[in-house]
């Protein structure tokens, strides 16, 4: 220890108040590295995966990786890993900004957060010197209101992550927000924390991230920058637009789910997209720690009704607060992404529940009555009201909170919650890209897109071009984007730089960091590992194999119109070949065999 | 009386929808109407969307050695010209060309 990694935990219990720093466990880094894949480990060795995720005895666990804080790609992440009160699945939740590499900084690898605080509480850090504050009056903050405040009481070069209201209200999608605009935002990692009394970690780190090979880790990281600037995807087209560039590129591509999964194109797609958000709000464009890419957008709005300013709205936004509940409003979707910041909600689940619950009432099982205002597709400022609603925690905001499954479930209705394990979908209709139906279906999240990001070979061709509609061949590269994202999470590195580099690159960094040499195959292993410890965990949390399924929506009912018109998933072909390519039995169970090649504890 | 040319008779028309970066490029320009000949192809539709402009943009689209970039994108009526013919893929009156040079997010 002492090379990428710095070898140190804190764990803080929050119902005793007590903060202890511990040696990191030396074997389970080198088998499970960091980030997503270490965290998970020590949820799975100190957690009951039936624990109720909202009890004391849930573990809240922050984690870098041994790459967050070096310089080479961008490698200033940090994950959030806990039991999901939204899925009852294992939750790994990722963020970027600055927070990640500061908390690396003042000297840690994870912070461990068990029990629960008596009443609201933060954390704070300034190196070695570790303190539980009171956050009394903190608590009912903005994000950025209680940012601002916790700089100037504690340090103005603080990082801080944090929840909003929403995570105090016991939101089922409350994230947990670093740097102001940068979120850990899916699964409702922020209800956890609030459920714990713990409103804040604010850290200020003066040191640094030793490398055990200094001039290799140089020269690994010269190549990756040299191919993030030559990769037309990583030095052209994520910095012009960011990722609301996709807006347009999924809506041609027949695969943007409109109007709760409806359609597959949306007619006024041109509105809510980047290239129109660059015509309209966008002022600059901003970049996480170390980062050449710069895919964040700092936005302003102008419009009668609202004004404001801050980050986004990214792809995944615009589509859930846009295509999803039909609002062709700029100004209304843009609103509700800062009032997501503010309350700290994830937009995805957010605008999904608003889409749910549109097409609830436009079915006539919920009531203008009930809902105290029509909840018509279309209906911008609607959408604003709930969202702005479920953050408060109430009025009918207090249903969408809940999240779409146990809304609609709520009307005996589940059927039009688009989710898979009570997560909702990202911006990819799985009937018109069918690998992304696959990788729903099977997430060990619930319905992800970055769990396997099986639209970058079959809409935008990188690294090669694979027919979206195509079965053969989709499982293995669903198992191979799989792994290779779950390694990538488990060191530290930005998922977006994999458009540019691969696991060769990630390993240079991580074998001159470490000092621990790691080849390709090594390093996919791991992901492997990984993944299959997931799996693990969510069948002991009573998660059987029967949930990897889909909405019977994208099953049964055909894409009606678009260049995907006729197609539903066939995820009857693609889940036997998923479970083979993986070496689970064909009931997607994890052979005794394959857990033992992996190391894993059954 | 002879037509007055056989080549502008069958001549046609075709929308060419400009995405992303272009876009930028271009300011704002959404789309351009180029004239056709039978026989068209999308690269020589590229050709001569390029000649009616005033500034460089195909080279976002298309490598030095004239191959498509890794993650260009470009539909023929909302299918990718890579599960069709590549850039030899027919043009015919009534098609629409979409242009997205390579984007990504997530």
């Amino acid at each position: 220890m002492g090379y990428g990694w710095n070898g140190k935990i804190l764990r803080v219990n929050l119902t005793t108040q007590s903060c202890q720093v511990e040696p990191l466990n030396e074997e389970w880094a080198r088998d499970y590295v960091g980030g997503r894949g270490l965290a998970t480990k020590y949820l799975c060795e100190e957690t009951d995966p039936q624990v109720d995720p909202l009890s004391p005895e849930n573990k809240l666990i922050f984690a870098t990786g041994p790459l967050t804080g070096t310089y080479g790609a961008a490698n200033g992440r940090y994950m959030v890993v806990t039991k999901s009160p939204l899925t009852g699945t294992v939750a790994c939740s990722n963020s970027g900004g600055y927070f990640p590499s500061e908390l690396k900084y003042a000297g840690f690898d994870l912070i461990i957060f068990e029990g629960k605080a008596p009443k609201p509480m933060y954390l704070r850090i300034y190196n070695d010197k570790v303190e539980l504050a009171g956050a009394n009056h903190l608590w009912g903050k903005s994000t950025s209101e209680a940012e601002d405040l916790i700089r100037n009481e504690f340090h103005g070069d603080a990082k801080v992550a944090l929840i909003g209201p929403a995570g105090e209200n016991q939101v089922h999608y409350a994230c947990i927000v670093n740097d102001k605009h940068r979120a850990a935002g899916r699964s409702g990692v922020g209800m956890v924390m609030g459920s714990k009394n713990l409103k804040a970690v604010a850290v200020r780190g003066t040191g640094g991230v030793g490398v055990a090979d200094p001039a290799g880790f140089r020269e690994a990281a010269r190549e990756c920058y040299r191919m993030l600037r030559t990769h037309p995807v990583t030095s052209q087209g994520l910095p012009a637009l960011g990722t609301a560039v996709l807006v347009n590129i999924i809506n041609q591509s027949g695969a943007l789910p409109t109007r709760n999964s409806q359609s597959g194109t949306f007619d006024h797609a041109e509105d809510i997209s980047g290239e129109r958000l660059a015509q309209t709000y966008l002022k600059r464009n901003k970049s996480c720690m170390g980062c050449i890419i710069g895919c964040g957008r700092v936005t302003q709005l102008s419009d009668p009704r609202w004004s404001g300013s801050g980050e986004g709205p990214e792809y995944e936004s615009l589509w859930a607060l846009g295509a999803a509940c039909g609002v062709s409003d700029l100004a209304a979707i843009t609103q509700a992404n800062y009032l997501c910041n503010e309350y700290g909600m994830d937009t995805i689940t957010a605008g999904s529940t608003v889409a749910c619950a549109m097409e609830l009432f436009e079915r006539g099982l919920i009531s203008e009555a009930e809902a105290g205002m029509p909840l018509k597709f279309g209906d911008g400022d609607a959408m604003v009201r709930l969202i702005e609603q479920a953050g408060k925690g109430e009025g009918f905001g207090k249903k969408i909170a809940l999240g779409s499954y146990r809304l609609a479930e709520s009307y005996g209705a589940p059927e039009f919650s688009m989710s898979v394990k009570k997560l909702e979908f990202p911006a990819y209709d799985g009937r018109g890209i069918q690998g992304m139906g696959l990788e729903y279906a099977t997430s060990n999240r619930g319905a992800c897109h970055v769990r396997g990001y099986l639209v970058s070979p079959e809409i935008l061709g990188v690294p090669e071009k694979l027919d979206p509609q195509a079965i053969e061949g989709k499982a293995a590269w669903a198992k191979g984007f799989q792994d290779a994202t779950a390694l990538v999470d488990s060191a530290g590195v930005c998922l977006f730089t994999t458009f540019g580099i691969g696991v060769p690159q990630v390993g240079k960094l991580f074998s001159a960091a470490t000092g621990k040499t790691a080849d390709e195959a090594a390093l996919m292993e791991v992901g492997e590992r990984v993944w299959n410890m997931e799996r693990v965990y969510n069948l002991k949390a009573g998660i059987d194999p029967s949930q990897d399924t889909l909405p019977k929506r994208l099953l049964e009912e055909p894409l009606p119109d678009g260049p995907m018109k006729g197609a539903v998933a066939h995820l009857g072909e693609l889940l036997p070949q998923y479970y083979s390519a993986r070496g689970w039995d064909e009931k997607g169970i994890p052979t005794e065999q394959k857990l033992k090649s992996l190391g894993v504890t059954s | 009386m002879l037509p007055s040319s056989s080549t502008s008779a069958e001549a046609f028309q075709v929308r060419v929808q400009i995405f992303g970066l272009l876009r930028l490029m271009l300011n704002g320009l959404e789309s351009l109407e180029v004239r056709c000949a039978p026989g068209e192809t999308v690269g020589s539709l590229l050709e001569k969307f390029q000649a009616a402009l005033a500034q460089p943009v195909t080279h976002k689209l298309l490598t030095p050695e004239g191959e498509l970039w890794v993650g260009t994108i470009i539909l023929v009526n909302r299918r990718n010209v890579l599960h069709l013919e590549g850039l030899q893929t027919p043009i015919q009156a009534g098609d629409v060309v979409a242009l997205f040079p390579p984007g990504a997010g997530g």
